[in-house]
């Protein structure tokens, strides 16, 4: 239970994502209500996919517990799954503002 | 058929999500707006998630995958994961996105003029 392999890394993905929105991107995706009205949907759903992906009985991804906190909830959900879907999802999101804003400041010029 | 679970889940991802699109300015009909979100992302994901497999810190059981691998031993169900799972994100901030604008206008017009 070092959870050097997947803690430490799920929470530097969340870190780094926090860096690409205040420092690099700035798009002000986390002052809109509809990101965080998402995150809760999109939260909502993973845990009965995720939940079907690691369930212990008959896991489709089998985790080292060596290198996780070995925490499992909802179900038996690695909690670093939680940090390593919100990174990848906002990452997208992210890119995505991104782009609908140099799109809009074209427009505009 | 157990081979054909994973990739079953990300069926299932996609029809559930698959509505959305008609709510908002579209994702798939925004192909290379959403290739330019959705692939830089998955790119270092992917790279994650090689590196986990061939440290293990997380395997794939063999018996729910195809068995289809791409290199570093990586199943195919993995890399359609890593673009699945942002289309899914994608669709519900765009729907959410499009429901909350069309509530304002909404509002906005029933507001008595003063």
């Amino acid at each position: 239970m070092t959870g050097l392999g997947y803690t430490i890394p799920a929470i530097v993905a969340v870190l780094a994502v926090c860096v690409m929105e205040f420092v690099v991107l700035r798009t002000g995706l986390f002052r809109r209500a509809a990101y965080w009205i998402a995150m809760v949907i999109v939260l909502a759903f993973q845990i009965p996919v995720d939940g079907w992906l690691t369930k212990l009985s008959a896991p489709i991804v089998i985790y080292d517990d060596r290198h996780t906190s070995g925490v499992r909830f909802p179900f038996d959900i690695p909690v670093e799954d939680f940090l390593f879907g919100w990174a990848m999802v906002t990452a997208v999101l992210l890119l995505w503002k991104r782009r609908r804003l140099r799109d809009r400041g074209k427009n505009l010029s | 058929m157990d081979h054909w679970q994973y990739l079953l889940v990300l069926a299932a991802c996609l029809a559930i999500t698959a509505p959305l699109e008609f709510f908002g300015a579209g994702v798939y009909r925004q192909a290379w707006r959403t290739a330019a979100a959705v692939l830089p992302v998955a790119a270092v994901f992917v790279a994650w998630d090689a590196i986990a497999v061939a440290v293990h810190i997380w395997t794939y059981n063999p018996r729910y995958v195809t068995g289809w691998e791409l290199p570093g031993r990586l199943p195919i169900e993995e890399l359609l994961f890593f673009v699945v799972i942002p289309l899914c994100g994608l669709l519900t901030y765009s729907a959410v996105d499009a429901i909350l604008a069309r509530l304002r206008r909404v509002r906005t017009r029933a507001a008595p003029r003063s």
